[in-house]
C-alpha cells in the first residue's frame, strides 16, 4: 500500500476563500521554501560564514555569529543540502517544515513592522541584505530586509498562526491583503 | 451673558459648526474647539462638582493640567469618565456628561459635604473611621466612596482596538510651543530623523495663545508656516495628540497618541489609541511652563482661572471668558492679559497687584490696586464680585471672572521621572529641571525662558548643540524678531492669609491652605508625608497646578525656603493613560501568542477537548457519542490502548538537535546518568539535575549518528533546558565542539501504542519493525510507504509496546491520518494528554508533579541511574550532601484507598492514622492521582517520608480543602506490568 | 515601558528578548572543591547594589549567553560582552 500524503502548510487554516487581487500592501506566504539551519563549529565560523555567502540559490539569514538559516524558493532540498554541507565544519538541520516563511512588502510595510518589532528598520540602520533573529509579535522570529519596502519574516510553525493573525491586524490601517505566492 | 464667543479671531474654524450636549443640554461649538472652550463659548461656566466637598467648579486652566473640569465624555461603551474638558477635542455629536452630583449640577445634594466641611478636613477620615475595623469594610468605605468620587467606569468590554508601536529617531522633541518647534526645526534641517509630538491636536503651544509677532506676523502663523516647513520634511515626524508621558531606561519614552478620540464614528481599522515607545538617541523637554494659581478664599470659584488660560480663551479659541474680569496677579502675565481683554473690548474692573512695586495705571487706563489682594469672592454658581483688601480697607471689586497670576513653574515632571529632583532656583522663583545628563535637556519655558524669543533661541540653540554631537552638521537658524512681548516679571506670593472661606491649593481634591498646616501642626512635615495626610497632590492630576504652592506654602509655615521643602517624588504617567493603551493588541485570544502542534488539525476532527499547556494547546481528550463526561472518554482511550492501540500527539515535547565532536562528553556531563556508551540507534532516557542535587528535567536523548543526537525535552521545560544547554556550553565548557539547534517545530511526532502498534505501523513503515530489527529503545530514519522518509523511537510513556513516529510536520495530519485509518481495523483510537497521564501513573512514570523542583533522582526511586562514577556531571557534588540523602526524605510511592471507589485527588496531604492534622504530622502529599480504568479503582503516586519502607502500611489522604479524608494503603509506584513485559513484546 | 540592552552580536534590543541568569562572576568549583567553595557557588551571592556584572542570555535573538557590566540601580550599562569571549578574557589576565 502506498501512501499519498498531502502535505498541509499550516496556514492554510488561516487564508481562506479568494482575494480581490494584491494591495500595495501585501502579505505573501511562501508555500514550500527550502530551509535550513545552519551551524559553525567551533572555530569555523568566518570560514563558514564566507563559504555560505557564495552559495548559489541560497539566501542566508543570520541568526547568531555560529548559526544561520538558509533559504531558498528555488533549489530543492536535496540540492541546498548537498551544497551547504559541503562547506567544512558545518552541521545541518533541515527546518522547511519547522519554519514558516512570509514576504511582507508596501510603501507601509515600515509602519506596519514597527508595530511588530523593536528594532530600528530605518535603511541606514537596517540595510538591504541584513537579517537577525528578533521578536516579532512576541514570537522569536528572523527578519530580514530584501528590499527597499521588501522584508522577510521566518517564524516557527506552531507560532505561525498567531503571527500571521497579528501582522494582517496591525495592517489592516494599511489595508494590508495576504495570500500565498502560489495563488 | 457672561461668557461668549467674540465675533472675530481664534485659530478656530468658524466655518465648521459642531453640535454636542453637556448633561442632555444641546450646544453648539466649533471645529478647533475644546469641550471647555465651546461650554465656555456658550456661557456654561460652571462644570463640575468637586471631589470631597462638592462645590461648583469651573475650569481653571485651558491645558492638561486642569484639576477641576473633568467630565464623562462620550456614552455608551465609549463613556469615558473624568475626561478634562480643557483637552477634549470637540466633534459633532460628541455627548458630554458632569460628574460627581446628585441630581444635578446646579443642585447637589453631596454640597450638603460643604457644610460639615470643618469637620472634614485632612486625617479626618484617618482619625474618624479607625474602629471598629471590621465597620471600615462594611459601612464606611462604601458610603465614602459614594460621597466623594469621580466618574463611572463602563464595566463592559471596550468595544475599540488599540495598538503598541515602536519608534526611533535622533531626536525626540516633546512639546511644539516656540521652543519645541525651532528644536525641531534646527534639527530637521540638519537632517536628523526627528519627532516632534505635542499633546493638543494643534501644534504651536503657547504660539496660538499669546498676542505676539514673529518676524511681522503674528505668533499663531509663524506656528503654521513652521509646522508647514517640518510636514514637508521627510525626515521629521510630526505626532499631534500625542503625550509623552513616561522617560524610562536607556531613552526610551513612552507616549500615548489619541488616533480616533476626535471622531464621532471611529473607523473599525485604525485603533482608538496608539501607545508608542519612542528611542531617542536625545531628547528635548520643550513642555512649557505652567501658570501658578493664587491661594486665597475662595479661590474655586466658577470664574476665577489662571491669566495665561483667560489668554488662550480669548485668542486660540476667540471666546471672552467674562464680561466685566478682574485680575489678581504679582507679575507681568496679568497685565498682558488686561491689554488682550481690552483690546477685544472686554472690561477690566481692576488689576489687583499684589506688589509693593507696581505702575498706577494698567493698560488701556485700568485701575490698578497696588500692594493688594483678594481675599473673598461672591457668586454661588460662578463669581459675581470680590473683596480686594489693600492696607486693612476692604472693597468689593464687580466682576464676573478673575484672571489670577501667580508667576511661572517649568513643567520638568518627565525629567524628574527616574530619581532626579528638581532644584529651587531663588533667582527664578522657580524648581528647575534637574541636569540629568546632555542627552534629554529641557528648553524654553521648561528651562526657565520666560519670554517667546528666549524660547525660541534656547530651542535652537539646544537643538544646534546636539546635532553636533550626533555627528550632523547643525543648520544655523536665523532668530526672527518677537515684537510686543510683555515684562514676564514677578514676586512670588505663596498664599493670602486670613481668608474666611478655603484658599485651596489642590483643587482636584478639595486641599486648602487650612489642611496643610494641620499637617504641619500634626508632625506630617515633610513634604512626602504633607502629601499623604493631606492628599495634596494624590488626584489624578497629580498636583500639576498646586504642588510648587504647597511646597511654597509650607516653607512659608515653616519659615525656611522652599529648597528646603522640596517636591514630593514624579512618576509616570504625566497624564493618565487608559488600560486600553496599555494593553494594546494583547486583549482575550490574543493576549498572548498561541501555539499549536502540527497534528492540531487531526486532533480537532477526532473530537479533540484542548487544553493550554503553556503556550501550547494540546488535545486532553476525545470524546466520542454519548460520552457524558471526559472520565467516560479518557477510561474509553487508557482501556483501548491497553487491550488495542492509540495514537496520542507527542508534537510539543521540546526536540533538541545536537552536533559535535564533543556532544557525546557534553551530554555526559548534564545528564546524571551516563551517555557517553550510548551506540548510534538507540534512545536513552535521561535524568538532568540542577547544581544543587535537585532533578531539573528528563526525557529521551538518541544517538543519530557519531556525532549526530536529537534531545527531547517535556514540553513545560524546552526553553529553560535550551538556555541550560547553552549555558553549560558557552560558559562552563566552551572547549567542548558542540552546537545546539530548536526543532521541536520541524516535527509533527505521534506515539503509537498498544499490544497492536507493530501490526498497525508495519502497514506504513517500509522498513522491518520486527522486535528483533528493531528493539526496545531503537532509534532509525525510516521510509514511510510512499517515500516519505520519517524517525521512528521505540519508547514508551505508557508501558505498552510503543513507537513514536516523527515526520516533517507539514505531513503529520496526512501521517495521522493514514495511521488511524490503517488501525481502524485493530479498533485503533485517538487519546489525549489525559489519558496519556493515566498510562503512565499506572506505570509510576514521573513528571514534573514527582519532579517539582525539590525532588532528587533517589526520591523518585531513580536513584540507581546517577553514575557517581563519572569525574564530574551537573548537580554530582551537592546530590550527596547530607540533606539531599537523609533517610526521611519524601519519597515516591503509590497509594490505593481502602475502598477503591473512593477518590484520592492530589494535592491531598498524607498523615498516619489516628494524627492530627498538623505541620508536625505532615507526612507528605499526593503528587498525582487518577481513576485507573485498568484496574478498576482509584489510584495515586504520592511522595511520603521514608515511602519504601512503608509498603503496606494504612495511612490518611486528608484533604480539608475539598473536606475528604480517604484511608489508603502505601503500595509499590507501579500499579501495571511491574516486570515490563508488554514494552518488549 | 522599556529598557535596552545592546548585544554585541545583534544590537539594541528591548529587555524582553532577554533572561537573566544573576552574577556572573561566580566560577563552577572543580569536582573537587570543598564543600564551602560549592556551597558559596551555589548558593551564595553577593547581590550589590550598583555596578555588576550578570549573566543575560539572548533568549530572542542569537542565544549567546552575555556578560552585561550594570549598574542594577540606575541601569547604566557599561559594557555587553559575549560570555565566552568574556572567559577567554579573564584567563588572558
Ligand atoms: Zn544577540
Amino acid at each position: 500500500m502506498a501512501l499519498n500524503l498531502l502535505h498541509r502548510h499550516v496556514l492554510e487554516d488561516h487564508i481562506l476563500g479568494f482575494h480581490g487581487g494584491a494591495n500595495p500592501n501585501h502579505l505573501s506566504v511562501v508555500r514550500r521554501p527550502v530551509i535550513f539551519s545552519v551551524l559553525a563549529h567551533a572555530g569555523r565560523e568566518g570560514q563558514v560564514r564566507e563559504a555560505l555567502a557564495k552559495a548559489e540559490d541560497i539566501a542566508i539569514r543570520a541568526c547568531g555569529p555560529s548559526e544561520w538559516l538558509a533559504v531558498s524558493q528555488t533549489a530543492g532540498a536535496e540540492h541546498v543540502a548537498a551544497q551547504l554541507s559541503a562547506i567544512p565544519g558545518v552541521s545541518l538541520a533541515e527546518q522547511s517544515d519547522g519554519k514558516v516563511l512570509m514576504a511582507i512588502a508596501g510603501p507601509s510595510v515600515r509602519r506596519i513592522l514597527a508595530k511588530c518589532v523593536a528594532v530600528d528598520l530605518h535603511p541606514d540602520v537596517f540595510a538591504e541584505g541584513q537579517s537577525a533573529n528578533m521578536m516579532c509579535c512576541h514570537v522569536v522570529a528572523n527578519l530580514a530586509r530584501t528590499g527597499a519596502d521588501t522584508f522577510e519574516i521566518i517564524v516557527p510553525r506552531s507560532f505561525a498562526g498567531s503571527v500571521f493573525e497579528e501582522l494582517t491586524e496591525m495592517g489592516r490601517e494599511h489595508a494590508l491583503t495576504a495570500s500565498f505566492l502560489d495563488a | 451673558m457672561t461668557s461668549y464667543r467674540l465675533d472675530a479671531g481664534g485659530a478656530i474654524n468658524r466655518a465648521q459648526a459642531l453640535t454636542f450636549t453637556f448633561d442632555g443640554q444641546s450646544f453648539k461649538g466649533l471645529d478647533g474647539d475644546t469641550v471647555a472652550s465651546a461650554l465656555l463659548a456658550n456661557d456654561q461656566m460652571l462644570m463640575a462638582r468637586s471631589f470631597k466637598y462638592h462645590r461648583p467648579r469651573g475650569v481653571v486652566t485651558a491645558g492638561s493640567s486642569e484639576p477641576n473640569a473633568l467630565l464623562t465624555i462620550g456614552s455608551g461603551l465609549r463613556a469615558e469618565p473624568n475626561a478634562r474638558a480643557t483637552v477634549t477635542e470637540l466633534y459633532d455629536g460628541l455627548v458630554t456628561t458632569s460628574q460627581n452630583r446628585w441630581p444635578s449640577l446646579k443642585t447637589d445634594i453631596g454640597a450638603v459635604n460643604g457644610l460639615l466641611s470643618p469637620f472634614l478636613g485632612a486625617g479626618f477620615y484617618y482619625k474618624t473611621f479607625m474602629w471598629p475595623a471590621s465597620f471600615w469594610e462594611k459601612l464606611y468605605e462604601p458610603l465614602i466612596r459614594r460621597a466623594a468620587g469621580l466618574g463611572k467606569l463602563v464595566l463592559q468590554p471596550d468595544p475599540d482596538r488599540y495598538e503598541k508601536c515602536w519608534a526611533h529617531c535622533d531626536l525626540l522633541v516633546i512639546g511644539a510651543g516656540p521652543a519645541g518647534l525651532m528644536a525641531a526645526l534646527v534639527a530637521g534641517r540638519s537632517g536628523a530623523r526627528v519627532i516632534l509630538a505635542d499633546e493638543s491636536f494643534t501644534l504651536g503651544g503657547s504660539l496660538l495663545s499669546e498676542n505676539v509677532a514673529i518676524g511681522e506676523t503674528p505668533a499663531s502663523e509663524f506656528a503654521k508656516r513652521t509646522i508647514e516647513e517640518l510636514a514637508s520634511l521627510p525626515n521629521v515626524t510630526l505626532m499631534p495628540r500625542t503625550t509623552v508621558f513616561g522617560w524610562y531606561d536607556d531613552m526610551v519614552f513612552g507616549a500615548v497618541e489619541r488616533v480616533q478620540k476626535h471622531v464621532a464614528s471611529p473607523s473599525p481599522d485604525l485603533p482608538m489609541e496608539r501607545l508608542w515607545r519612542i528611542v531617542a538617541k536625545r531628547a528635548i523637554l520643550a513642555s512649557g511652563a505652567e501658570e501658578r494659581p493664587l491661594v486665597f478664599g475662595g479661590n474655586d470659584k466658577p470664574g476665577v482661572m489662571t491669566a495665561g488660560a483667560v489668554r488662550s480663551y480669548l485668542n486660540r479659541y476667540g471666546v471672552a471668558v467674562g464680561s466685566r474680569l478682574a485680575i489678581f496677579t504679582n507679575g507681568g502675565s496679568g497685565y498682558r492679559t488686561a491689554a488682550d481683554l481690552t483690546a477685544r473690548g472686554i472690561k477690566v474692573t481692576a488689576i489687583i497687584d499684589a506688589r509693593q512695586q507696581a505702575p498706577d495705571l494698567g493698560p488701556d487706563g485700568v485701575r490698578v490696586i497696588r500692594n493688594g489682594a483678594v481675599v473673598a469672592t461672591k457668586g454661588r454658581h460662578r463669581l459675581e464680585s470680590l473683596i480686594a483688601e489693600r492696607a486693612g480697607f476692604q472693597e468689593v471689586i464687580d466682576c464676573d471672572a478673575l484672571a489670577m497670576s501667580g508667576g511661572w513653574s517649568p513643567i520638568v515632571h518627565l525629567m524628574c521621572q527616574r530619581g532626579a529632583k528638581p532644584i529651587w532656583s531663588e533667582e527664578k522663583q522657580a524648581f528647575m529641571a534637574p541636569n540629568v545628563g546632555g542627552a534629554f535637556v529641557a528648553a524654553g519655558g521648561a528651562h526657565g525662558a520666560d519670554t517667546i524669543y528666549a524660547c525660541l533661541r534656547d530651542g535652537a540653540a539646544k537643538a544646534a548643540a546636539m546635532m553636533g554631537e550626533l555627528g550632523f552638521s547643525a543648520y544655523q537658524a536665523t532668530l526672527p524678531e518677537v515684537e510686543g512681548e510683555y515684562d514676564p516679571s514677578f514676586a512670588p506670593v505663596w498664599y493670602v492669609p486670613g481668608a474666611k472661606d478655603k484658599a485651596f491649593v489642590d483643587f482636584q481634591n478639595d486641599v486648602h491652605v487650612g489642611d496643610l498646616g494641620i499637617a504641619q501642626r500634626e508632625g506630617f512635615r515633610h513634604i512626602e508625608h504633607t502629601k499623604r495626610y493631606t492628599t495634596s497632590g494624590m488626584a489624578t492630576d497629580q498636583g500639576k497646578l498646586g504642588n510648587v504652592n504647597t511646597a511654597g506654602i509650607v516653607a512659608g509655615m515653616r519659615g525656611v525656603s522652599p529648597a528646603e521643602i522640596g517636591t514630593t517624588t514624579f512618576r509616570p504617567f504625566y497624564t493618565p493613560v487608559s488600560f486600553g493603551a496599555l494593553a494594546g493588541a494583547a486583549r482575550g485570544e490574543h493576549a498572548a501568542p498561541v501555539r499549536t502542534s502540527p497534528l492540531h488539525g487531526w486532533a480537532k476532527k477526532n473530537g479533540a477537548t484542548f487544553v493550554e499547556s503553556g503556550l501550547w494547546y494540546r488535545s486532553a481528550w476525545f470524546a466520542k457519542e454519548g460520552e457524558k463526561t471526559w472520565r467516560d472518554s479518557v477510561d474509553r482511550e487508557v482501556l483501548n490502548v491497553r487491550a488495542n492501540a492509540g495514537l496520542c500527539d507527542v508534537s510539543t515535547l521540546g526536540k533538541i538537535e545536537i552536533f559535535g565532536a564533543g556532544a557525546a562528553e557534553f551530554l555526559n556531563r548534564v545528564y546524571c546518568n551516563g551517555f557517553l556508551k550510548l551506540p548510534v540507534g538507540k534512545a536513552r532516557y535521561g535524568l538532568m539535575l540542577r547544581e544543587d542535587g535537585i532533578v531539573f528535567d528528563d526525557g529521551t536523548t538518541s544517538r543519530l549518528s557519531e556525532q549526530h543526537y536529537v534531545m527531547t525535552t517535556t514540553t513545560a521545560y524546552a526553553a529553560e533546558v535550551m538556555a541550560h544547554l547553552e549555558f553549560c556550553a558557552q560558559t562552563f565548557w566552551p572547549e567542548l565542539d558542540v552546537r545546539f539547534v530548536f526543532v521541536t517545530d520541524e516535527w509533527a511526532q505521534m506515539s503509537l501504542a498498544g499490544p497492536k502498534a507493530r501490526i498497525i505501523l508495519s502497514r506504513i513503515v517500509e522498513d522491518d519493525i520486527s522486535n528483533v530489527a528493531f528493539s526496545f529503545l531503537a532509534v532509525r530514519t525510516v521510509t514511510l510507504r510512499g517515500g516519505l522518509k520519517a524517525r521512528l523511537f521505540r519508547i514508551s510513556f505508557s508501558g505498552e509496546l510503543a513507537y513514536e513516529l516523527a515526520v516533517p510536520a507539514g505531513y503529520g495530519e496526512a501521517v495521522a491520518d493514514a495511521i488511524m485509518e490503517a488501525g481502524r481495523e485493530e479498533a485503533i483510537c485517538a487519546y489525549g494528554v489525559e489519558a496519556l497521564n493515566v498510562l503512565r501513573i499506572e506505570k509510576g512514570f514521573v513528571t514534573h508533579n514527582e519532579l517539582d523542583g525539590r525532588t532528587t533522582a533517589d526520591d523518585v526511586g531513580l536513584g540507581k541511574m546517577m553514575a557517581m562514577q563519572k569525574a564530574d556531571f551537573i548537580g554530582k557534588r551537592l546530590s550527596t550532601r547530607f540533606g539531599l540523602t537523609a533517610a526521611d526524605r519524601l519519597q515516591l510511592v503509590g497509594l490505593k484507598p481502602v475502598e477503591a471507589d473512593k477518590e484520592i485527588k492530589a494535592g491531598a496531604h498524607l498523615l498516619k492514622e489516628n494524627a492530627k492534622p498538623s505541620l508536625a504530622n505532615d507526612q507528605g502529599f499526593v503528587s498525582s492521582a487518577c481513576f485507573s480504568p485498568t484496574l478498576g479503582g482509584f489510584i495515586a503516586l504520592a511522595m511520603l517520608k521514608s515511602g519504601r519502607e512503608r509498603t503496606g502500611e494504612h495511612i490518611v489522604v486528608w484533604d480539608a480543602l475539598r473536606g475528604a479524608e480517604v484511608p489508603a494503603e502505601v503500595c509499590q509506584p507501579v500499579f501495571f506490568d511491574p516486570d515490563n513485559t508488554r514494552l518488549h513484546l | 515601558m522599556a529598557s535596552l540592552i545592546t548585544c554585541p552580536h545583534c544590537g539594541t534590543r528591548p529587555k524582553e528578548e532577554f533572561s537573566i541568569r544573576g552574577a556572573a562572576a561566580p566560577r563552577r568549583p572543580s569536582p573537587a572543591a570543598r564543600d564551602e567553595v560549592w556551597h558559596r557557588y551555589v548558593y551564595v551571592r553577593d547581590n550589590p547594589k550598583g555596578r555588576y556584572e550578570e549573566y543575560w542570555h539572548h533568549a530572542a535573538g542569537c542565544r549567546r549567553w552575555l556578560v552585561v557590566d550594570r549598574d542594577n540601580l540606575t541601569h547604566e550599562v557599561f559594557g555587553v560582552t559575549d560570555a565566552t569571549d568574556h572567559l577567554t578574557a579573564e584567563a588572558g589576565e
